[in-house]
């Protein structure tokens, strides 16, 4: 039903922009995008047959009586093969919209959960993104720009000798607040002259940068960070999430930091792919044309390389929800941050499994229709996108 | 935790051409990314017949006791301690020690081998079954391309490290489910690449003459296709290696990686979270090993692709 729908509405959008064949081409993605659910779903559900034991003795624990646990099992369909268990669970979940308990012993409706929690952690992906953005598309920016230049600044394979040096200075004299203080006051000079400096040194050392956040762990940074914002400074309140309609101050003291480890997790992955794209662009003829008539770099840059760019960043945004997922189980399991991330994996240790195979095909389902969305954006976007995809 | 997103950020595009400067730059940095990778496999290789690595022994004395050369360098021993004066270096051991009176350098050197194991047998698998499947959907394709396409979206439609957790909990934290589960996310991944790398290799003259000539399709594949995908998968093989490594150390972080007495360091620095005040450096000292290892691999990677990169091979 639903399903007939979205296609004409698909398709009517399609008319609507003159892509050829385009039914075809809503039936295909939307096809393809639900062959990917079910495939997923069914997943999940060969995976509850694999716990060892009765999944249904499990979540509801050791004091069940037989007639509570016969009941769940019937309930969940275990009893029958994989595709009958399958169908119960999809009509269940799928078509009635019954998500089952987010705790089986205590008939804690998961809905319920979803409900308190997912709002948190969607605020908690806008700032993160806020910031990746933020760092990444000035810094994206200005790397493209001084790509092709001749190089000028401090060589930057100086960096990893330096933090490794001070490092094993601070293993000997063990005061880590003088030792972070120290590398801070050799690597920041040394960064910030070299990016200001332009030439090709500004673009090594903002892709040196990218690499290092890159290969810094989410979990790392977030106990780190939290050591020294929560627990050794009062800069983060760890008392839990305030919303934004109580108390300004005391909402952003309550999400910055865990923010901010996703952000600097991600803000990586733009600035390459921005500057990639845009060194790109860079060398197409248009620009050599603006470039003759007169325009400033400024307007160059900004106004003709950037925009084709900016839908590249958007499509990426959008995929990488699935990272930014992975991102909040780690960051608000360490900030105790009470979202859907820190409930999976509590759902997890309590060995909730019906609640976490609802879960991830929520999400699986959250992440195909946002792809799709985006396809779809795409291709009103651009139109060579169309012409391919028709 | 690799994803998408991921690889697209890793796929270098035509640049400007590299100046000489920038070139000899990035080839010291490059040496001194496997200078540090080999360091580090000597150092788990050794193991614990390595001089510079003590016994992981629990000692009630030696709880966190600070890294050993602040006694060496301030000369302030403890009398109580009766080993002072010549073993100034071995009393609290090089990198110190955790709550539990162990030398941080040695578990971090025994974490180490558990790690990159996990680590290099993931990416091996991730060589083979994903490099297979995607050879074969990049050149065969038809309904082979098809399958292995939707094998692609499906794994990555589900964010990793939820099903990574979701498989190692309902089949059991032994070390092979660990590996199985974290292969899950490099399949697809190196898939992905060795697909899109074989899609253009495919279309290049010398496989169409190989092809004209009627050599058969597997010969073509082996020893046509095979090797020009071979440096691309090689890199990715890099950049994978260190992807696993900090999904795994996520795993063990939140304590779902391979069960106890075994460690590893995503469970070293979860374990050290609790005293972080006083003994700083049982979290920072696997820290910033991993973060240097996954650098190196990034470094060394992006390298390989640059210098292997058939211009424009985007995704």
């Amino acid at each position: 039903m639903i399903l007939v729908v979205l296609i004409l509405i698909l398709g009517a959008l399609f008319v609507l922009l003159g892509v050829r064949n385009s039914w075809r081409y809503a039936l295909q993605r939307i096809g393809g995008a639900v062959l990917v659910l079910i495939l997923v779903t069914f997943g999940t559900t060969v995976l509850i047959r694999q716990v060892p034991g009765e999944p249904c003795e499990i979540a509801l624990g050791t004091a069940a009586t037989p007639e509570a646990v016969a009941e769940c099992v019937d309930d969940q369909g275990l009893d029958e093969g994989v595709v009958a268990q399958y169908l119960t669970w999809s009509q269940q979940v799928l078509i009635e919209g019954d998500l089952g308990y987010a705790f089986y012993k205590n008939q804690e409706p998961l809905s319920e959960t979803i409900q308190q929690r997912l709002p948190r952690t969607v605020i908690l992906f806008f700032y993160s993104q806020l910031i990746a953005l933020a760092i990444a598309v000035p810094l994206g920016i200005w790397a493209a720009y001084q790509a092709g230049r001749p190089s000028k600044g401090i060589p930057i394979w100086i960096l990893p000798i330096i933090v490794g040096g001070i490092y094993i200075y601070g293993e000997f004299i063990t005061d880590w607040l003088f030792t972070s203080v120290l590398t801070l006051a050799f690597l920041l000079p040394i960064l910030i002259f070299n990016l200001f400096r332009g030439g090709r040194g500004g673009d090594t050392t903002v892709n040196f940068l990218a690499f290092g956040l890159l290969s810094l762990p989410v979990f790392v940074l977030g106990v780190i960070l939290r050591y020294a914002f929560a627990e050794e400074r009062n800069w983060f309140s760890l008392a839990g999430y305030v919303p934004i309609t109580d108390n300004v101050i005391e909402h952003l003291k309550s999400i910055w930091v865990p923010a901010l480890v996703l952000g600097l997790a991600a803000a990586p992955v733009y600035l390459r792919l921005l500057r990639a794209d845009m060194i790109q662009n860079l060398q197409q003829d248009f620009v050599s044309v603006a470039k003759a008539k007169g325009m400033s770099n400024t307007h160059i840059l900004l106004r003709h390389v950037l925009r084709p760019s900016t839908v590249t960043l958007m499509t990426v945004l959008g995929l990488n929800i699935a990272q930014l997922v992975n991102g909040a189980l780690v960051v608000e399991y360490i900030f105790d941050f009470d979202g859907m991330g820190s409930y999976l994996i509590e759902a997890i240790y309590r060995q909730e499994f019906f609640a976490v195979q609802t879960l991830v095909a929520l999400v699986a389902i959250i992440f195909v229709v946002t792809n799709m969305v985006i396809d779809v954006f795409y291709s009103v976007v651009d139109p060579r996108v169309r012409a391919e995809a028709a | 935790m690799s994803n998408v997103a991921d690889n697209l950020a890793y796929t270098s595009k035509a640049g400007p051409p590299d100046t000489v400067d920038s070139k000899r730059e990035w080839n010291l940095i490059f040496w001194l990314s496997v200078g540090w990778l080999v360091i580090l496999v000597v150092f788990i290789l050794l193991g614990s017949a390595n001089p510079l690595v003590p016994e992981i022994e629990r000692n009630a004395d030696l709880i966190n006791a600070q890294p050993a050369l602040t006694n060496f360098w301030k000369d302030s021993c403890d009398p109580e301690v009766e080993r002072c004066g010549r073993d100034a270096f071995v009393v609290g051991g090089l990198f110190g020690n955790d709550d539990r009176g162990r030398d941080v350098l040695a578990i971090t050197v025994d974490g180490g081998r558990i790690s990159a194991f996990i680590a290099l047998v993931v990416t091996a698998i991730g060589i083979f079954v994903g490099g297979a499947l995607g050879l074969l959907a990049g050149y065969l394709k038809g309904w082979i391309d098809v399958v292995v396409q939707i094998i692609i979206n499906v794994t990555l439609s589900v964010p990793a490290l939820l099903l990574v957790i979701f498989i190692v909990v309902v089949r059991g934290r032994s070390i092979w489910n660990v590996i199985l589960a974290v292969s899950l996310l490099a399949i697809p991944a190196l898939a992905r690449i060795v697909r899109a790398s074989t899609l253009q290799v495919a279309d290049r003259e010398f496989v169409k003459a190989a092809e004209v000539l009627g050599v058969k399709k597997g010969s073509i594949l082996f020893r046509e296709v095979l090797p020009n995908v071979m440096p691309t998968m090689i890199s990715f093989a890099f950049l994978t290696t260190g992807i696993i490594l900090v999904a795994e150390g996520g795993l063990a972080f939140l304590g779902l990686s391979v069960e106890s007495p075994s460690i590893t360091w995503g469970r070293i620095i979860s374990d050290g979270r609790a005293d972080f005040r006083d003994s700083p450096w049982v979290v920072l000292t696997p820290s910033m090993i991993l973060f240097f290892t996954v650098l190196s691999l990034n470094l060394v990677g992006d390298h390989l692709l640059k210098r292997y990169d058939v211009r424009g091979s985007g995704l």
